[in-house]
C-alpha cells in the first residue's frame, strides 16, 4: 500500500470514527431526551385518561341522580310506600329509564334490598340485590366499580347509587355503564393512544377476558398473549405498572402500556382486583422521529465522510507528492542514477528534506567520484605493487645471473662457458617466468564473452572432478576426500559450459590450496526457486571476515605465490552469467563458495 | 229559584237532545261500511307454511295468528261460535247416525274454489283424509260421509278446527281454498297479501286486500301502528297500558293461549319425576303475572282455562319452595336443563329467564336460551317454553289439541261430563310432560281507520264486517 493510500485510509478512518462517535453521542442524547419526553407524554396522557374516566363516573352518577329525581321514580316511590303495594307495574320502568338515560345497568331497589325493576336482568324482580353492601352509605357517594351478575355471566360496570326519598322508605336507584367495547370506544382519547380492559375473572389469565374495542376476536387473542406478562404482574402486585409491547419486528408498531388496576370496594390490599385498564401509547411517532433523525445523521455523516475522503485525498496528494518524488529519486539513486534530483517546493520540512536529498546526492556523487578515483589509484598501486612484486622475483635472479656472468667473465674466463650455459638456462627460465606473468595478466584482460547454451551443471562439475581426480589422488600429497552432492533433478541452465568449467576449476584449485594437510572437498548442487545453487566447500584453514570482504578483488591474494586473479576471474564469469557468488567462511572451519545461477 | 230551575232544566234538555241527535248521526256515518281499502296487519309469528295440515302431530307448536290467516283463505264444513254452538260452514246440513259413528255432511251448493273449480264431495273428503289419515272419509253425491271407529259426538266441533279446512291441492302442490280471500302474494315467513274473493258464497268482503307482515316484534308493531303503517297489531301484556293510554282500541279475547313449560317426553325415572315436580313447585306464577305480564292473563296450573273447563281453580298455582327444595334434595346430582324460547317473543324471554331464576331457588340448574322454535331440530329440545293456542271453545277439542301438539296421547273418554274432562286433564298432567304457567288472551290493537273488527272468545278473527275508512290519510 502506498504512503498516499495509507495516509488516505488514516484520514478517512479518523474522520469516520470521529463522525461515528459524534453521531452515537448525539443519537444517545437525543434518544434519552425523547424517551424522557415520551415518558412525560405518557404520564400526561394517563392523567388525562384518569380525568376522562373520572368524568365518566361523574356522568354516570349524574344520570343516576337524574333518574332518582325523576317524576316516574318519585311516583313509584310514593306508590310503593303504601301498604301491600304491587311493584309489578314498574317492571319495565328500569329498562325504559336505562334506555332514556343511556345506561347499561339500572335497577330500582326497595329499602329492604328487593329489586323492583332491573334493566340488565328484568326477570330478577323481587330478588334481593346483594352486590351493593350498604345502599344507604353508597347513595351519596361517587361512582364505583362493581362486578354485576347477569344471567349469562358477569360484567364489569361503573356504578353509582342514588336514592329517591319519599316518605320513610326510600327507593334506591343503582345505575351504571358497562365497561366494555362501547364504553372504551366512547372515551375521548388523544391520537395515538388507546385503552384496553382486562376483566380479572378466574385464577388464571385468559385471552377471552381482554376487551379491545378496535380489534377483532382473533386480533384480540393475539393482543392478549403479548400483554399477558404485564397483566400477570399487575394481577400479582395490584399496582400500576408500565411495559413495552412489541407487536411485530417493526418498532413502529410498538406500544407502551400503562396498566392501572381497578379495585373494588374494600380497604387496603383486601380490595378485589376487578379489572385492569391498559392504556396503550403508540411509539410510532417517537420511532419515526428517531428514524428520521438517524437517517438525517447517517446522510450527513455519509456526506461528511465522502467530503472528507475527497479532501483527505487532496491533502494526502499534496502531502505525499514531495515524498513520492523523494522516493522516486531515491529509487533512481539506488538504481545507479546519481544525478537524480527533486523539486524543492517550499520551506517546510518536506522542502528541507528535498533540499537535503539533493545535497546528499550531490555529495554522494562527489564522494563516488572521489572513491572511484581512490579505488582506481589503489588499483593501480596494487597493480603496480603486484607487478613490481611479480616482476621483482624473476628480475632478481636475472640480475644475479647477469652479475654472475660478468664476474665469471672477469674472474674465471675458463669457466665462463660453463657459467654462461648455466646462466643462460636460468635467464631463459626467468624470462619464461616473466612471460607467464605477463600472459596471465593479459588473459585476465581478455576474458571472452560467454556463449549461452542449456548446460547441465552437474555434468560440468563431474567434468571438473574428473580433471582433478589424478591430482587429488597423487602420491605424496595429503589426502583430500572429494564428495559430490548433486541434485539429480536439477534443470539445465543457460550457461557457457567452458567458462563455467574454468570458474569451478579455479574454486577447486583454491580449495586444494587451502587444504595442504588434506581434508574434505564437497561439491553440491540444488535447485532453489528458479535458481541453481552450486556449493564448493572445503575443510581448510578458512578466511577472516576481512579476507572474505576482499577476496574477489582483482590481484588480491592471501597465498604466497598467487596472482589474485583466480577468484576475480570466477566472479567475472559468474557475473557474466547473471549470477552471484558469495563466500561463507570462518577461520579454522573451512570455506564455502556459493554460486547462484538463474535457471532461465 | 224553583221556576228558574225548571227553565234551566228544560233548556239543558233541549241542548242535550240536540247534541245526542248530532252525535248519533255522526256515529251512523262512521258505522256505515265502505268497500275497498287495504287492511294492514303486523304479527310476531312468522309461519313458513299456510297448509292447514302442516306440522300436525309432529310436536309443531302452532299459533293463533297462523290459524287466523288460514281461516281467511280456507273454510271448514262447520264453525263454532263463542258459546260452543255449531254453525254451518261449507256444509249446510249434517246428520249423525245413532251411536255417532257415521256422519253425513251435505255440502253447500255453488261454492267455488279460488281457481273457479266447484267444491265437490270428493274434494272435501280428500282434504279431510289428508288432515286425518286415520279417518274413513268419502264423498257421496253432494255429501261427505265420515265413519269413525267409535262414536264421537264432538266430531262437528273437531271439524271446525282450522286443520280440517277444505283444501284443494293442484299438481304443483299449490293450495286452493274457498275462503273470503285468495292468496295474491306469499313470501313464507315474511309477507302475505290476500285479495278479496269477488264471488264468495257469503258475499264479497269489504276490504280489497289484506297485507300481513310477519316476524315483526311487538315493539315494531306498535311503532307501525303509531306511524299509521299498520291497522291491526298484536299487543304484548306489558304494552296494553301504554296502547290504551294513547287512545287505541285494544280487543282482548278470553284466555285462549296456554303458556307452559313442555318437556319432549313424559318423566321416565323417579329422579326425573322429582326434578320436574320440584321445577313445577318452584314457579312463582304470581310474580311473573304481576310484573312480566303486567296482570294480563291468568296464572294456571291446568291445561284448560277456567272459563272453558270451570275447574281451573282446583289446580294449585302458588310456589312451594320448601317442597321444591325437598324434592330436589332427594335427587342429588343432576344435569342442568336448558329451556328454549321463541327468539322473537320478548315475553317468552322474560318468562324463561324468570323460570331459570325460580328453578335456581330450588337448586335446579336451568338456563334459558333463545331459539327458532320452527326449526325441526329444536322441536325435539328437552325443555321448551311454549305458547299453545287452545283453538276451540270446546274443552274436549282444546284439550285434545294441546295433547296432540305436545305429542301426548289423549286419554280415553268415558263420557262427556266435566268430571271426565277433569280426569282426562289430570291424566295428561300426571305424565309431567307439561307444566302449565299461564293462560293468555289474544290482544290486538286496532287503528282508528279500521272498523268493525272483532275477535271471538277463542281468539279467532271476525272479518265479516271489517272495513277501512278510505280517507284515513
Amino acid at each position: 500500500m502506498t504512503f498516499r493510500r495509507k495516509l488516505l485510509v488514516m484520514f478517512a478512518l479518523t474522520v469516520f470514527l470521529s463522525v461515528a462517535a459524534v453521531a452515537w453521542l448525539v443519537s444517545r442524547v437525543t434518544q434519552r431526551a425523547f424517551e424522557r419526553s415520551e415518558g412525560d407524554r405518557t404520564a400526561a396522557l394517563v392523567t388525562q385518561f384518569r380525568r376522562e374516566f373520572s368524568r365518566q363516573g361523574e356522568e354516570v352518577a349524574r344520570r343516576v341522580g337524574a333518574i332518582a329525581a325523576s317524576e316516574d321514580a318519585s311516583r313509584m316511590a310514593v306508590k310503593l310506600s303504601r301498604p301491600q303495594a304491587d311493584a309489578g307495574p314498574y317492571f319495565e320502568l328500569a329498562k325504559t329509564a336505562a334506555e332514556n338515560s343511556r345506561l347499561d345497568f339500572l335497577e330500582f331497589v326497595q329499602s329492604d334490598g328487593t329489586i323492583i325493576s332491573s334493566a340488565q336482568w328484568p326477570a330478577k324482580f323481587g330478588y334481593p340485590e346483594g352486590a351493593v353492601g350498604s345502599l344507604a352509605a353508597s347513595s351519596d357517594g361517587g361512582a364505583f366499580l362493581k362486578q354485576e351478575e347477569l344471567q349469562d355471566g358477569t360484567a364489569l360496570g361503573l356504578f353509582a347509587v342514588r336514592a329517591t326519598r319519599v316518605g320513610e322508605r326510600p327507593v334506591y336507584v343503582i345505575g351504571g355503564r358497562r365497561l366494555d367495547k362501547g364504553f372504551l370506544s366512547g372515551l375521548d382519547m388523544p391520537a395515538g393512544m388507546r385503552v384496553l380492559l382486562y376483566q380479572n375473572r378466574g385464577e388464571r389469565f385468559s385471552t377471552e377476558l381482554l376487551v379491545d374495542p378496535s380489534a377483532s376476536a382473533a386480533e384480540n387473542a393475539r393482543s392478549a398473549v403479548k400483554l399477558e406478562p404485564l397483566i400477570d404482574a399487575v394481577r400479582r402486585s395490584k399496582e400500576e405498572m408500565t411495559g413495552a409491547v412489541e407487536w411485530s419486528g417493526d418498532q413502529v408498531g410498538d406500544e407502551v402500556f400503562h396498566a392501572i388496576p381497578l379495585l373494588g370496594a374494600g380497604a387496603g390490599k383486601d380490595r378485589p382486583l376487578l379489572a385492569l385498564l391498559l392504556i396503550g401509547n403508540s411509539r410510532r411517532t417517537y420511532v419515526e422521529l428517531m428514524r428520521h433523525i438517524r437517517s438525517a445523521a447517517l446522510m450527513v455523516g455519509a456526506g461528511g465522510i465522502l467530503l472528507t475522503i475527497l479532501l483527505s485525498s487532496w491533502a494526502a496528494a499534496r502531502v505525499t507528492r514531495p515524498v513520492e518524488q523523494l522516493a522516486h529519486a531515491a529509487q533512481e539513486v539506488a538504481a545507479g542514477n546519481w544525478n537524480a534530483r527533486v523539486d524543492v517546493l517550499g520551506d517546510d520540512e518536506l522542502g528541507q528534506l528535498a533540499d537535503s536529498f539533493n545535497r546528499m546526492t550531490t555529495e554522494l556523487l562527489a564522494q563516488k567520484e572521489r572513491l572511484v578515483q581512490a579505488e582506481r589509484v589503489a588499483a593501480w598501486r596494487e597493480l603496480a605493487r603486484r607487478l613490481a612484486h611479480e616482476l621483482k622475483n624473476p628480475l632478481f635472479p636475472l640480475q644475479l645471473t647477469v652479475e654472475n656472468l660478468l664476474r665469471a667473465r672477469q674472474q674465471n674466463p675458463e669457466q665462463f662457458d660453463e657459467v654462461f650455459r648455466e646462466s643462460s638456462r636460468t635467464l631463459l627460465a626467468e624470462i619464461a617466468n616473466l612471460k607467464g606473468i605477463i600472459g596471465r595478466f593479459s588473459e585476465f584482460s581478455k576474458m571472452p564473452q560467454p556463449e549461452f547454451r542449456p548446460t547441465q551443471v552437474n555434468g560440468v562439475i563431474r567434468g571438473v572432478m574428473q580433471l582433478f581426480q589424478a591430482q587429488l589422488e597423487a602420491p605424496g600429497r595429503a589426502k583430500i576426500v572429494c564428495e559430490l552432492q548433486l541434485d539429480p533433478h536439477l534443470q539445465p541452465v543457460p550457461a557457457d559450459a567452458e567458462l563455467l568449467h574454468r570458474a569451478i576449476s579455479n574454486l577447486v584449485l583454491n580449495a586444494m590450496d587451502a587444504m595442504p594437510l588434506g581434508g574434505r572437498l564437497t561439491l553440491g548442487t540444488r535447485g532453489d526457486s528458479g535458481k541453481v545453487v552450486i556449493e564448493i566447500a572445503d575443510t581448510g584453514s578458512g578466511l577472516t571476515s576481512e579476507e572474505c570482504a576482499r577476496i574477489f578483488t582483482p590481484y588480491y591474494t592471501s597465498k604466497q605465490h598467487g596472482t589474485g586473479l583466480g577468484l576475480a576471474i570466477v566472479q567475472s564469469v559468474v557475473s557474466d552469467h547473471g549470477g552471484t557468488i558469495r563466500v561463507q567462511s570462518e577461520p579454522g572451519r573451512g570455506t564455502t563458495f556459493v554460486i547462484e545461477l538463474q535457471r532461465a | 229559584m224553583k221556576r228558574f230551575g225548571w227553565q234551566w232544566l228544560a233548556a239543558s234538555s233541549v241542548l242535550l237532545a240536540s247534541a245526542v241527535s248530532v252525535s248519533v248521526s255522526v256515529a251512523g256515518a262512521e258505522t256505515r261500511p265502505q268497500y275497498g281499502g287495504r287492511l294492514r296487519v303486523a304479527m310476531r309469528e312468522a309461519p313458513e307454511s299456510l297448509d292447514p295440515c302442516a306440522g300436525w302431530g309432529e310436536l309443531q307448536v302452532d299459533s293463533l295468528a297462523r290459524w287466523n290467516l288460514m281461516r281467511l283463505i280456507f273454510e271448514t264444513l262447520v264453525t263454532v261460535d263463542d258459546r260452543g254452538r255449531i254453525h254451518s260452514g261449507l256444509a249446510v246440513q249434517w246428520q249423525a247416525e245413532p251411536g255417532n259413528q257415521r256422519w253425513r255432511f251435505r255440502l253447500r251448493p255453488g261454492v267455488k274454489f279460488h281457481d273457479g273449480g266447484a267444491l265437490t264431495a270428493e274434494t272435501a273428503a280428500s282434504a279431510l283424509r289428508t288432515a286425518n289419515p286415520s279417518w274413513k272419509v268419502f264423498g257421496e253425491r253432494d255429501s261427505v260421509v265420515l265413519e269413525r271407529d267409535r262414536g264421537n259426538a264432538e266430531l262437528p266441533a273437531e271439524l271446525a278446527l282450522p286443520r280440517n279446512s277444505i283444501v284443494k291441492r293442484d299438481r304443483a302442490g299449490k293450495l286452493m281454498g274457498t275462503g273470503a280471500f285468495r292468496i295474491d302474494d306469499w313470501q313464507p315467513g315474511k309477507k302475505l297479501i290476500l285479495r278479496a274473493e269477488e264471488d264468495h258464497w257469503r258475499g264479497r268482503a269489504f276490504v280489497d286486500t289484506i297485507e300481513v307482515e310477519m316476524g315483526r316484534s311487538v315493539h315494531d308493531q306498535l311503532v307501525a301502528l303509531e306511524l299509521g303503517e299498520a291497522d291491526l297489531v298484536e299487543v304484548a301484556p306489558e304494552q296494553e297500558h301504554r296502547v290504551t293510554t294513547e287512545g287505541y282500541r285494544v280487543n282482548s279475547s278470553e284466555p285462549v293461549e296456554l303458556v307452559a313449560l313442555a318437556f319432549v317426553s313424559d318423566a321416565q325415572t323417579a329422579e326425573e319425576k322429582l326434578l320436574r315436580a320440584a321445577l313445577a313447585h318452584s314457579m312463582q306464577r304470581g310474580s311473573m303475572r304481576s310484573a312480566v305480564l303486567q296482570g294480563a292473563g291468568e296464572a294456571t296450573g291446568s291445561i284448560l282455562p277456567n272459563w272453558m273447563s270451570g275447574y281451573g281453580f282446583a289446580f294449585p298455582i302458588d310456589a312451594e319452595l320448601k317442597l321444591a327444595g325437598h324434592e330436589r334434595a332427594q335427587v342429588g346430582t343432576a344435569a342442568n336443563w336448558t329451556v328454549r324460547y321463541d327468539a322473537n317473543d320478548s315475553v317468552a324471554r322474560l318468562l324463561a329467564e324468570r323460570v331459570a331464576l325460580n328453578a335456581g331457588d330450588a337448586g335446579i340448574g336451568l338456563q334459558s336460551r333463545a331459539a327458532d322454535m320452527y326449526r325441526p331440530d329444536l322441536l325435539r329440545s328437552e325443555l321448551r317454553l311454549v305458547r299453545i293456542p287452545l283453538t276451540s271453545a270446546d274443552p274436549w277439542i282444546a284439550l285434545a289439541n294441546v295433547a296432540g301438539t305436545l305429542g301426548m296421547a289423549m286419554p280415553k273418554e268415558n263420557g262427556e261430563e266435566v268430571e271426565n274432562l277433569y280426569l282426562a286433564e289430570q291424566a295428561l298432567l300426571a305424565g309431567q310432560r307439561v307444566i302449565p304457567l299461564f293462560h293468555l288472551p289474544a290482544e290486538w290493537a286496532v287503528s282508528a281507520a279500521l272498523k268493525g273488527w272483532k275477535q271471538g272468545a277463542d281468539g279467532s278473527w271476525r272479518m265479516e264486517e271489517v272495513w277501512v275508512e278510505k280517507d284515513r290519510e
